[in-house]
């Protein structure tokens, strides 16, 4: 018997629903991750094949994973449960993934938390990547040495973890009150540093390295799939949380334009992210009379190391500045993070009937206990080995088993005609044959590429062991839990 | 800045921020359902 979850909860509003899924999508890789991989792939010429990816898979597969919550109503082991029985698992893996990723993003919203507070005094003074690496971080010399809790981070991580139980326990009513807030705050923040930014000098330097075009790149096949890849891991897709977040919609709510609203809005705060990374980075650079390649512009050392540099640099206000960077990671960030955990709270209330309350604080105590590792002087290696193989292996085959169980198990046409009875834009059987067989075939190379890339050449030259330790481990943990979940008789 | 830059510049706006406010005005028009 399928028991659906009680669906007297719905959004305040469509656009509560909608500022929820763009909070979800926008995170920290659009500010860390879009602005790189766009100057390193082509610069301005990469928009070519990114805005292909976005249209041929990103759209396609949001529109898919908003179809399946509106239709079936449920969080994702319930939507897989009613395609068949023994399809569960899938739903319990979906849900399982970004709960460990959500174990190490929130130690990331820590470092933004404490470095918000730092930016108080300007407290990484003249050597910020000392200050980061050494004094903050307390990085050990490699995964194997452990090294003892940082405190500020602990202290930072349990501020964080509440305040997820806070907006999480009481329902999507309050998510919608929340998101109003930390969805257009960041964004304006975004706009005023980019503004503040770009009046700097060297600031138009900087933005010509990211947008200046080489097409030539465009011949290259890996700059094609660094498109796919980017727009695949950057909105929310195949972590169920768009299935569960579109499972709390009104019967006749759109899927289809707030598909289209969703994806539009994470590559538009990605595209002007890069304009405040680059003119930060290009103001830097012309100070220190380096080149731009020479400064760390992606990840953990472009936010914790390059920017707090500049920000001391800048000739006025410096504190109002980092503040509002920080603030501006921690909102982007804690919309992405609290949306990791409503799928597996969900799946919980909904199997078991468990108060929703209840299963908040589960999960989010176990949360906060898969954290800890993240917080040691080893965390930042844990962070690295745990992330790339989670990203690049467990969301990639998520995607790809929820593109063949709906595309060849379920009858796909199904989801097409409900998301066009109940939308305002009509797509066409386009739609089937991008998810049948487009969508699959690039995850697969995908996949392929990464599983070759792996086996070749150990991850960052980190021993085999912390591999199987912080890659395998947690992937086979995820798969044998899915199984004992499915199997544990439901209330 | 060279041209070929403004150039994908004006591309990205065009598509991005043109495509989000055309689908915000179907949104819009279509009313909160």
């Amino acid at each position: 018997m399928v028991i659906i979850v009680d669906r007297q909860e719905h959004w305040n509003s469509r656009f509560a629903f909608i500022m929820a899924a763009i909070g979800s999508a926008v995170g920290l890789g659009n500010v860390w991750r879009f602005p790189f991989v766009c100057y390193k792939n082509g610069g301005g010429a990469f928009l070519i094949p990114y805005f292909v990816a976005l249209f041929t898979a990103g759209i396609p597969l949001m529109i898919l994973e908003f179809s399946i919550g509106h239709m079936l109503r449920g969080p994702p082991p319930e939507c897989f449960r009613k395609i068949g029985k023994k399809f569960e698992w899938i739903g319990w893996w979906t849900t399982l993934i970004p709960f460990v990723v959500a174990s190490y993003y929130v130690v990331v919203m820590a470092w933004c938390f404490s470095y918000m507070i730092y930016s108080l005094d300007l407290r990484w003074g003249t050597n910020a990547e000392g200050f980061f690496l050494n004094t903050f971080l307390g990085v050990t010399s490699g995964p194997a040495v452990i090294g003892g809790f940082r405190i500020p981070i602990l202290l930072s991580l349990i501020a964080i973890w509440i305040s997820i139980f806070i907006i999480l326990y009481k329902g999507v009513s309050r998510i919608g009150k929340v998101v109003a807030i930390t969805v257009p705050l960041p964004t304006i923040l975004l706009i005023i540093l980019t503004i503040r930014g770009l009046t700097l000098p060297g600031a138009l330097d900087g933005v010509s390295y990211y947008l200046t075009p080489d097409f030539s790149k465009l011949l290259h096949a890996d700059v094609w799939l660094a498109a796919y890849a980017q727009v695949f891991f950057s909105l929310s897709l195949a972590q169920g949380i768009l299935i569960t977040y579109a499972s709390f919609l009104k019967k006749k709510s759109d899927v289809t334009n707030n598909a289209f609203i969703t994806s539009l809005a994470d590559a538009g705060t990605s595209f002007l992210a890069g304009f405040t990374v680059f003119s930060v980075v290009g103001y830097l650079a012309l100070l220190k009379g380096v080149s731009i390649e020479s400064l760390g512009i992606a990840g953990p050392y472009l936010t914790f190391i390059t920017y707090p540099t500049a920000i001391s640099l800048l000739p006025f206000a410096a504190t109002i500045f980092g503040m509002m960077f920080y603030i501006a990671l921690l909102t982007f960030g804690i919309d992405s993070a609290f949306s990791m955990i409503e799928p597996i709270t969900m799946g919980l209330h909904a199997k078991w009937k468990i108060s929703k309350a209840k299963s908040t604080a589960i999960i989010c105590t176990l949360g906060f206990l898969a954290s800890l590792i993240f917080t040691t002087g080893s965390g930042l290696h844990w962070l690295d080995i745990v992330d790339h193989f989670i990203a690049n292996f467990g969301l990639v085959i998520v995607g790809l088993i929820e593109c063949i169980a709906f595309g060849y198990l379920f009858k796909l046409y199904r989801l097409r005609e409900h998301a066009n009875n109940v939308s305002d834009i009509k797509i066409g059987r386009w739609w089937d044959l991008l998810i049948k067989f487009v969508i699959p075939a690039i995850l697969i190379i995908l996949l392929s590429v990464s599983l070759i890339e792996n086996i070749t050449v150990p991850y960052m030259d980190y021993p085999y062991w912390t591999i199987i330790v912080g890659g395998a481990v947690p992937s086979l943990a995820i798969f044998i839990l899915s199984f004992v979940l499915m199997r544990m008789r439901r209330r | 800045m060279p041209i070929s830059a403004i150039i994908m510049l004006i591309f990205g706006c065009t598509v991005l921020y043109g495509g989000l406010a055309y689908f915000l005005y179907r949104a819009w028009k279509a009313s909160d359902r």
